[in-house]
């Protein structure tokens, strides 16, 4: 009889520790950002999976009117967070997810001193390529910066699906520190399961110097660059 | 801004009040040289040089809590955009930061000070390569700077350990950077002079990154200061 206890026991033992009790829960990444007087503000949040700065795009969402976002994902492991508000200068940060748990992080920005540097997206739109009508549709945005130092960071989510995407520059480019040129970036959607909807897709972009354009989100029109007073 | 001085800073000026004498005011010029550096560091750390281009260092990076732990955590692997990441050294780390930020024609009197700064900012922080408090630990870096030490090793038993034992030398590593002759001094710049009969090492390359980073890994645990160190060859080479 003890024997057949012991190795009940035993049995039960092995069982649960062979299934993780959180096999089951989420791995997530959420938080909220602020500026440092502590007001909430909206905006975007995009991972890079992997390394920081690899410009592997994966995940993403909005970040609400209160400042919050969540990201689930699909696995734990390393990944760039990538924080934009209109106004502000983006916040990048590596971090740590493991799988099952959820990851909270504080993310401060700060306000963009002068808005001069600053990339500006002077239009985005969405073009069905002909050859292919109803299976591709290109996404582009018209990006410019003042002082010609933009980066790889020309971004675009499709809050819908939840995607984040490295925009293709106009030429092709391998070191990720040069220099990328002004002009038509774009992306090559797959859209033969339905139409894209532009109300979905925010752009930003942020050059090398970390100046931050202004979020476009549908319907796309440009606005003048926000300034944000510092009030200190 | 509130700095610690390190004890033995404080014992030198002790014992220097009480009899002066040459060493004594060679050292205290050497202070007054670092101090400047520090506070021209502190400066280009919160302004930048550029009124055009006003994103500081400070901008983004605001708070000294998070900050005094930079100087005892390098060398480190960067993870610059590809094919940049590598292991690198403070400042090497701040050249590429000045570089890109400030767009100053030369980095390196600018890093020099920079680094100066948050040195001193970390006086009493144990040394811990690779590590900020705070900050999550990731695999893939701590075997790029385990890498870094291995390589580090070998070219310091062929450079420097004829005269230098490195778990002697190790702490005086962190008296960098300094102000000798009245010019900022780094260690990444004293090793590119240094031996100048073996090939010269860039102070921005990975190289010298290696070196530091098995330097540092013999010192780990041991607190960011100033330390004073004699090799037993000094004074024969010249160097």
């Amino acid at each position: 009889m003890i024997r057949v206890i012991f190795f009940a026991g035993l049995a039960s033992l092995m069982v649960a520790l062979a299934v993780p009790p959180d096999a089951t829960a989420a791995t997530v990444i959420m938080g909220t950002v602020k500026n440092e007087a502590g007001k909430p503000l909206p905006g975007l949040a995009l991972l890079e999976k992997g390394e920081i700065h690899n410009n592997v795009w994966d995940r993403g969402t909005l970040v609400g009117a209160d400042g919050r976002f969540r990201i689930e994902l699909p696995t734990g492991g390393q990944y760039g967070l990538h924080v934009y508000s209109s106004g502000y200068i983006y916040s990048p940060e590596a971090v740590k997810v493991e799988t099952g748990k959820t990851l909270e992080v504080k993310v401060v920005l700060d306000p963009g001193p002068i808005r001069g540097n600053t990339p500006v997206i002077k239009k985005a739109g969405f073009f069905p390529w002909e050859a292919r009508q109803g299976k591709v549709t290109f996404v582009k945005v018209d990006v410019e910066d003042p002082n010609g130092d933009l980066g790889p960071q020309v971004l675009a989510l499709n809050a819908a699906t939840g995607r984040a995407y490295a925009m293709n520059p106009p030429k092709r480019i391998t070191d990720l520190k040069a220099n990328f040129p002004n002009g038509i970036y774009q992306l090559e959607v797959d859209t033969s399961k339905g139409p894209i909807n532009p109300r979905d897709w925010h752009f930003v972009v942020a050059d090398h110097q970390c100046n931050t354009t202004d979020i476009l989100s549908f319907p796309h029109d440009p606005k003048p660059l926000k300034v944000i007073k510092v009030t200190k | 801004m509130s700095r610690r001085l390190p004890p033995l800073l404080i014992g030198f000026a002790v014992a220097c009040h009480v009899w002066p004498g040459p060493t004594c005011v060679r050292q205290a010029a050497a202070q007054t040289g670092l101090q400047a550096l520090v506070v021209e560091g502190e400066r280009l750390w919160t302004q930048s040089p550029d009124a055009g281009n006003p994103v500081a260092c400070a901008t983004c990076h605001r708070d000294p809590a998070m900050t005094r732990g930079w100087a005892a955590s390098f060398p480190k692997f960067k993870p610059l955009p590809p094919p940049h990441a590598r292991v690198m050294t403070l400042l090497q780390a701040n050249a590429e930061a000045v570089e890109r930020h400030y767009r100053l024609a030369d980095p390196l009197p600018a890093a020099i000070a920079i680094t100066a700064f948050l040195t001193a900012q970390a006086a009493g922080v144990p040394i811990s390569p690779g590590v900020s408090a705070g900050q999550p630990v990731f695999a893939a870096r701590m075997q790029a700077l385990a890498a870094s030490v291995l390589r580090g090793k070998h070219l310091y038993a062929g450079r420097c350990g004829h005269c230098h034992k490195s778990f002697d030398l190790a702490p005086s590593a962190t008296a960098f950077p300094r102000a000798e002759g009245g010019r900022p001094m780094s260690l990444e710049l004293f090793l590119e002079g240094h031996r100048p009969l073996q090939p010269p090492l860039a102070w921005d390359g990975q190289a010298t990154a290696d070196i530091m980073a098995y330097l540092m890994s013999q010192a780990a645990g041991r607190p960011i200061g100033h330390h004073t160190y004699r090799a037993s060859t000094e004074g024969k080479e010249g160097s």
